[in-house]
Formats: C-alpha cells, sequence, structure tokens
C-alpha cells in the first residue's frame, strides 16, 4: 500500500472546519500590520512612506493613511519602527468597497512626545 | 422475370453504355446518355439481386462457350444477391455523380467510362459466375480492368505506381485462387460450383483446408485483409474519386464474396481453428486499420484505411460463425452470416458516399489534405449534410446504418459461450474486444474527418472560396438516403437477408429476428434486443424535450450575440485551429509503437526556440508492411532474378542449345 | 420636496448594494470560478491552487475551478493587470455570460507594488469593474476562501469595522 495511504489514516482528517469554526493556525499567518495612535512622529511617520516598497503609506498632515489592499506584508516598516506596529492576527480582510480599505492613523503633533 | 435474366440485361446495358462512351467523341450528351445507361444497368442489377434474394438459388445456366474456354456457366444464388443489390446501388450512384464531375468530355474520360462499365460487367460476372472457369475470368477481368480506371491520370508517377501496387497484389490473390480451385475441382471432378459444393465432403480434410487457407490468403489480396492490404492505401488516392469509390464500394466486396464462397457455400464444414484463424485475421484487421487511418491528411488515403477496417470487421464475423459452425451452433452460424453481410451492404453504401463527397472536395477546393480544408459545412451546405451522413452511419452511432450491423455483429459475438469450450469463447471475447476498441477508435478517427475539413474555419484561401454550384449532388444524396432505409427500414432488410440465408444455409432465422411486432432480437431469445425503427421514433421525439424546456425557460430578457471564445487572442487566425495531426495526436502518441515515427527537425539556425528562425518539422510513421515484408520479398524475387539471367544471355547458339537440351529430355520422358 | 445630491447617492449606492447582493447570493451553493493572471509572480497563483488541496478543499462549500470562461460565474483577477494583456481580459470578462462577479485578489492587483506606466496599469479596476478585493500578497488561502464566501453573501465583511490603530480614539 502506499504510504501515503497509511499515513493519511494515522492522521486522520486535516481539512479545515472554516468558515464554520475558528481557525487556530490563522494567527500566524502574515498580514497588514496595525499602528499605535500616537506612536510615530510626522517625521517618522515620513521615513516610512518612504521606506514602503509597495507605496501603501502616506501622511496628509497629521494623518498616516494607510492602504490595506497596498500592503505587501514585507516588514520593513515594522523593522524600522517595531515599537509602533504591532501584528493584526486578521486575515479576512475581503471587501466590496475598495475605499474601506484605506485607513487612517493618528499621528503626534509636532511637539508631542510620545506616552 | 428471372434473376439471372435482369442480370444479364444488366450487362448488356452496360455494354451499350460503354460503346456509346467510346464513340461520343466530345458529344457531351452522348456522354450523358452513357451514364443514363449505366444507371438503368445499375438498378437493373438491384433488380436482379432482390430477385435472387427472395426466389433463392436458380439453377445454372449455361448458354454456351468453348472447348477451349470451356463452358459459361451463370447462376443467381442468394449469396452472390447480396453483393449484386450492393453492386446495383453502387452503379447508380455512380452513374448520377459521373456527368457532372467530368466537366469536359475528351478521349481520356470516354475511355474511362467504356472500362468503367465494362469493370461493371466483369464485376457482375463474377457475382453471377456459377463455374470455376467464369468465375476465374471474370475475376480477371474485373481486375485489369480496375487497373486501367486507377490509370486514368497517368502522367505522374504516384498514379502509376498505386495501379502497379494494384495490379501486382491483385496478380498474386489470382494464383492462390487459381490453385486453391484447382484443388478443389480435381477432387471433386467438376468444374461447376453447385457440384463441388455438393460434393465437398469427398476432399480429403488436409486439401480442403489448405484450398480454404489459399482462397483467404487470395481472396485476402483483394478484400483487403493486413498484411495484404498495401494496394488500397496506394492505390485510392491516385484514381478519381468515383473510381475510388467503385473499388472500396464494391471491389473490395467482391474479395469478401470470394471468401464468402469458400467459408460458407463451397466448403462450410471443416476443424474449429479455420474459423479462429479467419476471426483472428479480421481482428487484426479492423485495428490496424482504423490505427493507421488516424494517422493520414489525405482524405482519401483516410478513408482507404477506414475501409480496411470494416472488411475487418466483416471477416471477424464471418471467422466467428465458421468457429459457431464447428461447434454445432447452427444458429449463430446463420445470424453471424446475416450481419457479416448487412455490414457489407451498409458499408458499400456509406463508403462509396464518403469517397463520392471527397471527390466533391477535392474539386471544389483543388486539395485532398485535411490540414488545407475547414468550414465547407458552411461554403458546401449540402455536401455538409450529405458527408454527415456517412459519417453517422460509419462511426457506427445510432440511428444509422452502421449502428445496426455492427451492433449484431456484437450481440452474435457475446454468444461466443455457447461453443462450451473455454479457450475458444475466451478468443472470440477477444475478438470481440479487438472490435470494440475499433468501434471507438473509429468514433475518433471519424470526428476528426469530419470537423477538420467540414466545421469550423476554413484554414487556406481555397477552402474558403469553395462552392457547390455545378457540383454532383444526386448520387451521393441517393447514397445517404439508401443509409436512411438500411437503418430505419432494419426490419425489411433483414426479412431480404434472412431469405438469403435461409436458402444459403439451411437455417431459418426469421422466427427468432422477428417475432410478432418487427422487434430484433438477435440470435438467442436471453440477449437484448432493440428495433432500429422505434430507436428512430423515439430519438426523434425525446428531441422534442429539450426544445421545450427551452421554450419555457429561456430568459425573458433579452440575450446578447458575443464573439466565440477564442481564448483570448487579439487576431485568431484559422491556422491556430485544430489541425489534422494534432487532433489525433493521443493516439499518435498511445500507439508509438506500431507507428515508429520517423522525425526530422531543421532549424534555420542555433539560437533558442522562437529567434532560430524557420523551423522544418517532418514525421512520419514508418511503412511497415512494406518496408518489412514486400520489400525482403521483392528483393528476393530480383536477386533470383538476377541469378537465372544468365540463362537468357541473347546468345542464339545457346538458345538452340535449349531447344536440343529440352527435346532429349523429352525424348528420354517419353521413353523411360 | 427635493432630495439633495448626497441623499440621492446614497440611495444610488443602496440600491446597488441590493443588487449586487442578490446577484451574489444566486451563486451561495454553487460557484463555478475562472482564474485570470494578468501578469503576476503567481505566488496569488500558487495559494490559488492550494484551495483544491485537501486542507482548505474548495468543493466543500460548493465551489469549483473551471478553465472555460462561459462555464464561470466569478472571475478571479490577479496580476498588475499588464497592458499588453487588457485586450485578454476584456474579452474574458465579455465572454462570462450574466450575472458575473469579478474578484481581484493580491496587492499587485488592487494597486500596489507596481505604478501605473508603459507596462501596466497598475490595477485591475483600471480595465476590468471588480466588485470584491482581497489584500494580500500573496493571500492566503483562507483569505481566499473569506473573500470568496464574501463574493457569495455567504459572511459579512469585517474590514470596514477594522481600525488598523490600537490604544487612543481611530
Amino acid at each position: 500500500m502506499p504510504q501515503w495511504f497509511v499515513r493519511g489514516l494515522r492522521r486522520g482528517v486535516v481539512t479545515t472546519r472554516y468558515p464554520a469554526r475558528p481557525e487556530p493556525s490563522a494567527r500566524d499567518l502574515p498580514g497588514p500590520p496595525a499602528f499605535r495612535a500616537g506612536a510615530l512622529s510626522q517625521r517618522s511617520a515620513d521615513a516610512l512612506v518612504e521606506i514602503c516598497p509597495s507605496r501603501a503609506l502616506m501622511r496628509t498632515g497629521n494623518v498616516l493613511v494607510f492602504d490595506v489592499g497596498a500592503c505587501t506584508a514585507c516588514g520593513q516598516c515594522r523593522d524600522h519602527a517595531p515599537e509602533a506596529l504591532m501584528p493584526t492576527g486578521e486575515f479576512e480582510l475581503a471587501t466590496t468597497s475598495r475605499r474601506a480599505l484605506i485607513k487612517r492613523i493618528p499621528l503626534l503633533a509636532d511637539g508631542e512626545v510620545s506616552t | 422475370m428471372t434473376a439471372l435474366a435482369l442480370f444479364g440485361a444488366a450487362a448488356a446495358a452496360w455494354a451499350a453504355a460503354a460503346i456509346v462512351a467510346w464513340l461520343s467523341g466530345t458529344v457531351r450528351a452522348a456522354m450523358r446518355c452513357s451514364c443514363a445507361l449505366s444507371i438503368l444497368g445499375g438498378g437493373l442489377a438491384f433488380a436482379g439481386g432482390i430477385a435472387a434474394l427472395l426466389r433463392g438459388d436458380s439453377r445454372v445456366v449455361s448458354p454456351g462457350g468453348s472447348a477451349v474456354v470451356g463452358t459459361l456457366q451463370l447462376q443467381a444464388t442468394s449469396l452472390a444477391a447480396v453483393f449484386a443489390v450492393l453492386l446495383g446501388i453502387v452503379a447508380v450512384a455512380i452513374g448520377l455523380y459521373l456527368p457532372r464531375s467530368r466537366k469536359e468530355t475528351s478521349a481520356q474520360t470516354n475511355l474511362y467510362l467504356g472500362a468503367y462499365n465494362l469493370a461493371l460487367i466483369a464485376s457482375i460476372a463474377v457475382l453471377a459466375a456459377g463455374g470455376v472457369t467464369t468465375f476465374l475470368v471474370a475475376w480477371e477481368s474485373m481486375a485489369l480492368l480496375c487497373y486501367l480506371l486507377i490509370l486514368h491520370r497517368p502522367r505522374s508517377s504516384e498514379v502509376a505506381s498505386g495501379a502497379f501496387w494494384f495490379l501486382a497484389l491483385s496478380e498474386t490473390g489470382f494464383v492462390l485462387i487459381v490453385a486453391a480451385f484447382v484443388i478443389l475441382a480435381a477432387k471433386t471432378g467438376s468444374l461447376s460450383l453447385d457440384v463441388i459444393a455438393a460434393r465437398a465432403h469427398l476432399v480429403p480434410a488436409d486439401w480442403r483446408d489448405t484450398a480454404y487457407l489459399l482462397a483467404l490468403v487470395g481472396f485476402g489480396f483483394k478484400a483487403g485483409l493486413v498484411p495484404l492490404h498495401v494496394w488500397l492505401p496506394a492505390a485510392h488516392p491516385v484514381a478519381p474519386a468515383d473510381g475510388s469509390a467503385f473499388l472500396s464500394g464494391l471491389i473490395v466486396k467482391l474479395g469478401v464474396y470470394g471468401i464468402a464462397l469458400f467459408a460458407f457455400r463451397l466448403l462450410p464444414e471443416g476443424p474449429a481453428w479455420r474459423g479462429i484463424v479467419t476471426m483472428g485475421l479480421g481482428a487484426l484487421t479492423a485495428a490496424i486499420g482504423i490505427l493507421y487511418a488516424m494517422a493520414e491528411r489525405d482524405i482519401k488515403r483516410f478513408l482507404a484505411f477506414s475501409t480496411i477496417e470494416n472488411i475487418g470487421i466483416i471477416i471477424t464475423a464471418f471467422g466467428a460463425a465458421m468457429t459457431f459452425l464447428a461447434y454445432g451452433q447452427r444458429a449463430l452460424w446463420a445470424f453471424l452470416l446475416l450481419a457479416g453481410l448487412y455490414h457489407v451492404l451498409n458499408h458499400g453504401c456509406y463508403k462509396t458516399l464518403l469517397f463520392l463527397e471527397a471527390g466533391v472536395t477535392e474539386h471544389a477546393t483543388g486539395t485532398r489534405d485535411m490540414d488545407r480544408l475547414g468550414g465547407l459545412a458552411r461554403a458546401m451546405p449540402r455536401a455538409g449534410v450529405i458527408a454527415f451522413v456517412g459519417t453517422l452511419g460509419i462511426a457506427a452511432l445510432p440511428p444509422l446504418n452502421g449502428f445496426v450491423s455492427e451492433w449484431l455483429i456484437f450481440q452474435g459475438l457475446f454468444q461466443g459461450f455457447r461453443t462450451h469450450s473455454d479457450l475458444v469463447a475466451i478468443l472470440i471475447v477477444v475478438a470481440a474486444a479487438t472490435l470494440g476498441l475499433t468501434g471507438g477508435l473509429a468514433i475518433y478517427a471519424f470526428v476528426r474527418g469530419f470537423g477538420i475539413p467540414y466545421l469550423g474555419m476554413p484554414r487556406t484561401r481555397q477552402a474558403a472560396s469553395a462552392t457547390e454550384a455545378d457540383q454532383p449532388v444526386y448520387g451521393p444524396a441517393l447514397l445517404a438516403i439508401a443509409c436512411v432505409v438500411l437503418a430505419v427500414g432494419a426490419p425489411v432488410v433483414l426479412v431480404g437477408l434472412a431469405t438469403a440465408i435461409r436458402t444459403a444455409t439451411g437455417v431459418a432465422l426469421r422466427p427468432i429476428l422477428l417475432p410478432g411486432k418487427l422487434t430484433v432480437i438477435p440470435a438467442h431469445t436471453n440477449f437484448s434486443g432493440f428495433s432500429p425503427t422505434y430507436l428512430t421514433v423515439f430519438l426523434l421525439a425525446v428531441l422534442v424535450v429539450p426544445v421545450l424546456i427551452y421554450l419555457a425557460g429561456r430568459p425573458r430578457a433579452g440575450s446578447t450575440v458575443v464573439p466565440v471564445w477564442d481564448g483570448g487572442m487579439l487576431a485568431f487566425r484559422p491556422r491556430m485551429q485544430y489541425s489534422a495531426m494534432t487532433f489525433s495526436a493521443p493516439t499518435r502518441v498511445t500507439f508509438d509503437a506500431l507507428y515508429r515515427p520517423s522525425v526530422s527537425v531543421e532549424r534555420a539556425s542555433d539560437d533558442p526556440a522562437g529567434r532560430s528562425g524557420p523551423v522544418h518539422y517532418e514525421s512520419q510513421a514508418t511503412p511497415v508492411f512494406e518496408r518489412y515484408l514486400y520489400r525482403p520479398v521483392v528483393a528476393g524475387v530480383e536477386w533470383l532474378a538476377d541469378f537465372v539471367r544468365p540463362l537468357q544471355s541473347g546468345d542464339v547458339n545457346l538458345y538452340l542449345l535449349y531447344v536440343f537440351v529440352a527435346v532429349l529430355a523429352a525424348y528420354l520422358i517419353v521413353a523411360l | 420636496m427635493t432630495t439633495s445630491p448626497a441623499d440621492l447617492t446614497d440611495a444610488i449606492a443602496e440600491t446597488g448594494e441590493e443588487l449586487r447582493r442578490r446577484v451574489a447570493s444566486q451563486f451561495r451553493r454553487s460557484l463555478h470560478i475562472r482564474t485570470l493572471d494578468t501578469g503576476s509572480c503567481a505566488a496569488c497563483e500558487q495559494e490559488i491552487r492550494l484551495l483544491a488541496a485537501p486542507h482548505y478543499d474548495l468543493h466543500r462549500l460548493g465551489f469549483f475551478f473551471t478553465p472555460a470562461p462561459r462555464h464561470a460565474d466569478l472571475l478571479l483577477v490577479t496580476g498588475p493587470m499588464l497592458r499588453a494583456f487588457a485586450a485578454a481580459a476584456r474579452k474574458t470578462y465579455d465572454a462570462m455570460p450574466a450575472p458575473k462577479i469579478v474578484v481581484a485578489t493580491g496587492a499587485c492587483a488592487l494597486g500596489g507594488v507596481y505604478q501605473p506606466d508603459a507596462f501596466c496599469f497598475g490595477s485591475a479596476d483600471e480595465v476590468l469593474p471588480v466588485d470584491v478585493w482581497i489584500p494580500g500578497c500573496p493571500p492566503s488561502p483562507l483569505a481566499l476562501l473569506h473573500g470568496l464566501l464574501v463574493a457569495v453573501d455567504r459572511l459579512a465583511e469585517k474590514v470596514p469595522s477594522l481600525s488598523f490603530t490600537v490604544g487612543g480614539t481611530a
């Protein structure tokens, strides 16, 4: 008998139960980051905008505009400013409206110090 | 009128047609008159065949002869009647086809028409022959006249080669046929076929089997059994379309008639191995025939190989019949003979039809190459419909006639277990499986054979500019109607054939086949049956249902017309369609060991693909039989000829020495 | 009484959304998907291929892949829509019978990674009317499953209510 057949019998059913039940392995999937509100100054935000290879970040005034759709989860922004970004664990990001993927994150105003 | 009288009248009409053709010069009306006489002869032959079918064996008529050639003996047997019916249909169809297919009347056309009509006379003489000499003379005349038919356009070397293959193999077969007949005539002491049949039990067993094998091989050359078939793909493409139709529609059937004559009339009783060998040869022929057909681009070579396949099916049925008789199953013996004869009729009709349509295509587009055609069903709608009927028939799809006869053959083969011998039953099942493979491949091959030239888009300008104005249509249309009649009217056809079988074999099949309600139940009541008439009506009725569903459920909003999905290509060119060779590529790859293709690829430069410039690709299937069987034989004959050449030195003195030695030897032999 | 332009726009958007829902709900448990690669790096294709594997098993949801756009209900587009491919993409879309859904997936098709230039449009909706967007680079098979289920109205969208901001007010 082919080995995979025996192996399969031993392992049992491995099909995911999603969407009926949540899938625990999804926690570790790479995905777009979440930003700490008020953790970035305008200058550091500009630096992040500069290094994002996919142009998912843009700064207008005191707001960092984050295009979730354009994010490739490369991790450059997290490496550059690790204290300001964290993983979300979200993978259910589909939407019918492109605008819903454009998120606005408030930045530190000039002169303020991050808490 | 008796059947023989009708045959005689047919021969007279054809003789008149030949004379009119020779004398017609360039007068077109005279050529039409000749064709009309040919059609009349065909009708008379058809009527004579029907008469012989229904009335049974007539007595032998000897209208004279001479002491040199022997008496001319004629007899209309019911076995030959089936072939005579086919001859009539084919003659009428070709007669209708001829006038429009020959645009100008020239000396060449007149000679051709004369030879053709004489060949028809020779064919009816073969079928009506009651004695050995009559048969042999008629056979040889038929072969020589067909050689003239093939040589219609002698300028090209291909034509000469094809005609020569035909003649050479025909003559080789003739030698064996003569040997077989001589054995029988010597052992039974008579030249009349009836007497030989009656005295067959006097022939010692080994002489009898030798005679049968000689006849099988000898007639097999004409019928096209593998490996004796090589003249078919050589001769058919180069003969004119109606010549090819005549060859495939009738002449190979005369080979089948010869085998049937020996197997069922002259030497019916015999050991089982005769039947098994015949059946095996037939199954092999069928499989190899269709496999080679798949690799052909030339429409006529393709149809020639398909003829070989169908002849294989018929011979398999005959072989199985003989096997059943050896085990005492007389009903199955007669039944498979009937199924085989039915297939002879069917194949004659649709193969002639397809060859005539190939002629129409060649005329309209100037090419026989499938890869240069396409979209002909739109350019030539009537030809498309007629060719479609023929394709359905030859692919053995219900409800047409090919399905009926192949179904009956399969039903007969499935009864193999009734021989009560395990080995034989297994062999019969293997033969049935081979026929099953053949049937599947035949559908594949004819989807290709109809789809590539007739469907899709035209691949060349010649195909795009094809037109069917001025093309012959009545001949092929008549054959298409005959196909449908043979299918839907199967109960009637079976009545006629069963009557003929009853006379030929003494077995009454009619009560088994057609109990009460005209339903066909083959050979044994434990097996399934069907009625082609019911099937046709049912299929037509069932087609109403999807129409009703569509009418009831179609969307209320209007539908949009969008272009055909072509894979998203921007500029879809017709040459991007399936070609004949790519369509059959899966088969050719699977059966690579049979084709042994020799492939040569030449690039203009060594740059990688895409930048290398023009690439020349050539692939050719190895002609296995020509190379490994015939060429060594021919080489052997040539070597032998070289060996004895010194005897013919041209020196008169040496020849005088030969004369002296011969006289001395004769004197010594007489004296001793 | 007059309705303001803003009210009209909202009303139209609502009707459009309802229409989309009704179309999508036709395919709830039987959907035929045709994938279209407009010039991607094939990472999205690898994830899409995995959907048919036993771990994710697309077929248990009633979704199937089909190569023929004539049999397809949903067009799954990846890649930045190369200009050389745009005509073929449009032809594929036109060959699909209505009603049909277009789903763009992967950062390339959503407008990231590549700017519009001489070789590409940059995002799929320059050429095709996209109904559902699935971000990711590449989107995991689970994300694709979620996106397809959103497209046939079996699952609700989450992203509009996500803020991607931690702490403070969004």
